[in-house]
């Protein structure tokens, strides 16, 4: 009795031992696994992968998480070195903690394997960049998936009607703001802001600030990599944001995205700095009240010419990948051109100039010309592994100058003197 | 007897003696390596640091605590929030109890009904308060300015100065109830014998109150305050979702601080640190519930 039981108890723990160690070793030659972003940039893969399947056979899981998920599920993968993702989709703002890590593939040798000797001409060379490490000089590291950077969003008509120059410089930005806000009324007869931004703490308030930052002349570290927030440009920079603040709807300081963008589809506000994932909704009856009505250029220019940000979104081989040659096969073709013009037809920017110039593709998307301008005058966010807290750091300051607690000098002098201690404690 | 039972009740030799151990031994596997080997190792990583040469055992995570700008305001908020919201959730869950542990008309539809935030999950909560409280388009604003109220700079959690009252105000509204639920049971379970004798001995109201009633629910209050003060503390899921901790740090609070230090910044030996500082404060506030429990 005793011993039958024993026995039923080592057999069902050996069944479990197998089940467990099948989980973890994997490395046959028909299955890779993507981990990728959720929404219109993760179902273009998904797409791609279903394809793939069909034409080559190799089954692909494309394993989708929520933005705020997906940067620790991936650095989570790779400090264990689990190899349970073959390829990685990732902001570029990540790629520098991810490759200075030594955790992901460099690619120029698989390249050399299909016959190449570098990424494709026709890729933006700033997207290209960005999949550098170091930065444009270092080795390839990931290819560019989704072109994203800045566009400014504002109401041509009203500008016309108004007689006011188009919005090429900040100051004309804030002139306008302040005209329109004055005169017009929105489309329920409430009140119409001049502009809208997001400046919540983090991520938003950075994103949002950082066109105007460059474009002051800032920046935000030397050539030493001493944090310079703190400069007479920068300290410039913010009074300007706190003062284009004033033609913005109140509670701007917890803004994001959606709000930003709630407002100009509303027509409760005439400009902003926004993503390109966003035109389409201003054409949709259904969200918008302002067909026809936006017109998407270029970021304004201040001392400097103005430069957007840089968001493209990249996938990486990890170096724990077992199938890394198959997975830089199916990386060559998601982002080779045909592949990469059925992504741009669901939604998503391309990374290639010869698509951004597609006539078809201009059709479907009026904005293509002014994305690519964009894209190529673009900057990236500052190419440091600690960039996760020195933003999250950067923007809970210049949240609190936009609430007026502290002033933009201030909030400035302590947000340097944070960024200094960040990158200290890094330098342990 | 059936040998089943003889085998359970009298081992007969020492391999019998043994298979109960046999039997309990995976559970107890499985819950030492969850339990206390995460916590061995969440106490080696709040000890060491990487340096140039390699890992080293240092205090320097605690030592960083004391020099942390943000570490300082987010527990005060903390502790601001614990503070105003346990006063809040206790005078008005009590006030509550106290009513409706009375006979009046439609008392159990009251008791259904004021259950109901409780039952709600705080992500939940915080989705709902936060369309609510949204200054555009919620329908707080909507109603007020429906009574004519100016509600351009009433912005609620986009509010810096109304921000953290806001997440306070919804933390009571969810958690009243619990207050209100475990002080009734309190209430009920009191004998009526006192207060006939509180009645005979010509006591007033607010008398029998004031020496009746309060001393004997007193392990009931010491209960769900020692509770509420445990869960507001660690606090996440609706500040989470209503603010992020925004606008401009005004409701960081410390859980918020230690998951963007692990989960953002991969500090992990840092936010385990950090952990171990709550950890400690909210075991200090338990004890002293306890004792005066006892007393």
């Amino acid at each position: 009795m005793i011993r039958t039981t024993t026995l039923i108890f080592a057999a069902l723990f050996l069944v479990l031992l197998v089940a467990a160690s099948s989980c973890t070793k994997r490395g046959s030659n028909t299955r890779l696994t993507i981990a990728a972003i959720e929404g219109v940039e993760g179902e273009a893969l998904k797409q791609a992968a279903v394809d793939y399947e069909k034409f080559t056979g190799v089954h692909i899981d494309v394993v989708q998480f929520p933005y705020a998920n997906l940067f620790d599920k991936e650095l989570l993968d790779l400090n264990s070195r689990t190899g349970a993702y073959d390829l990685l989709m990732m902001d570029d703002p990540w790629f520098p903690r991810f490759a200075e890590s030594a955790f992901l593939t460099n690619l120029m040798p698989l390249l050399q394997k299909h016959g190449k000797d570098g990424p494709d001409p026709d890729f933006v060379a700033k997207s290209v960049a960005v999949c550098r490490h170091p930065y444009q000089t270092g080795s390839l590291y990931a290819l560019p998936y989704v072109g994203n950077s800045q566009l400014f969003f504002y109401r041509k008509v009203l500008f016309a009607k108004y007689n006011l120059k188009p919005p090429a410089t900040w100051d004309d930005v804030l002139a306008a703001s302040k005209a329109i806000q004055e005169k017009e009324k929105a489309p329920d007869g409430g009140k119409m802001y001049g502009y809208v931004m997001r400046a919540a703490q983090g991520n938003a308030a950075v994103a949002d600030f950082m066109p105007i930052f460059w474009a002051f002349g800032a920046e935000m570290f030397d050539a030493q990599g001493k944090p310079t927030v703190n400069s007479p440009e920068g300290i410039a920079a913010l009074q300007f944001m706190v003062d284009l603040g004033k033609y913005t709807p109140p509670g701007y300081v917890s803004f994001n995205a959606s709000e930003v963008s709630a407002h100009l589809l509303q027509g409760t506000a005439a400009m902003s700095i926004n993503w390109p994932a966003w035109i389409s909704a201003f054409g949709d009856p259904a969200k918008s009240k302002v067909i026809g009505k936006i017109e998407f250029t270029t970021l304004p220019s201040g001392r400097k010419p103005g430069q957007a940000e840089i968001g493209n979104w990249l996938i990486a081989i990890p170096r724990s990948s077992q199938n890394a040659d198959l997975a830089i096969s199916f990386l060559l073709w998601a982002t080779n051109s045909e592949q990469m013009k059925r992504s741009a037809q669901r939604g998503n920017p391309p990374t290639r100039k010869s698509l951004f110039q597609d006539p078809e593709l201009v059709k479907q998307f009026p904005a293509y010309p002014a994305q690519l301008r964009s894209l190529e005058t673009s900057r990236p966010r500052p190419r440091t592994s600690h960039w996760n807290e020195i933003e999250n750091t950067f923007g809970i300051f210049l949240s609190k100058a936009n609430s007026g607690e502290l002033s933009p000098a201030d909030a400035m002098n302590q947000a340097n003197a944070e960024i200094e201690k960040i990158l200290q404690r890094a330098g342990q | 007897m059936p040998r089943s039972r003889r085998f359970f009740s009298a081992p007969a030799n020492r391999r019998e003696l043994l298979l109960p151990y046999l039997l309990v031994a995976p559970a107890l596997a499985v819950l030492l390596a969850l339990s206390l080997y995460p916590l061995i190792y969440s106490v080696t990583i709040s000890l060491q640091q990487e340096t140039a040469s390699g890992v080293v055992w240092t205090l320097g995570h605690f030592k960083r605590l004391a020099t942390d700008n943000f570490f300082r305001t987010a527990m005060v908020h903390t502790f601001i929030y614990a503070a105003v919201a346990l006063a809040f959730e206790f005078l008005f869950g009590l006030i509550l109890a106290l009513l409706l542990n009375q006979q009046i008309r439609g008392r159990s539809l009251f008791r259904a009904g004021l259950l109901v935030p409780m039952m709600l999950p705080p992500v939940v909560v915080g989705i709902v308060w936060r369309l609510l409280l949204n200054p555009d388009f919620g329908a707080i604003n909507g109603t007020l300015k429906w009574l004519g109220v100016n509600t351009e700079h009433l912005t609620w959690t986009a509010s810096p100065r109304l921000a953290l009252l806001s997440v306070i105000a919804v933390d009571v509204w969810q958690w009243t109830p619990f207050v209100f639920l475990v002080l009734l049971a309190g209430l009920q379970a009191i004998p009526q014998e006192p207060y006939e004798a509180a009645l005979i001995d010509g006591s007033s109201r607010w008398q029998t109150f004031r020496h009746v009633t309060l001393p004997l629910l007193k392990p009931a209050i010491l209960i769900v305050l020692l509770l509420r003060t445990m869960d507001l503390l660690r606090v996440f899921d609706q500040i989470f979702i209503l603010t992020e901790g925004g606008p401009a740090f005004a409701t960081e609070m410390i859980s918020l601080y230690i998951y963007r230090a692990a989960f953002r910044f991969f500090d992990f030996g840092y936010a385990a640190a950090m952990s171990f500082v709550l950890l400690a404060l909210t075991n200090i506030i338990s004890v002293i519930y306890i004792k005066l429990l006892k007393e």
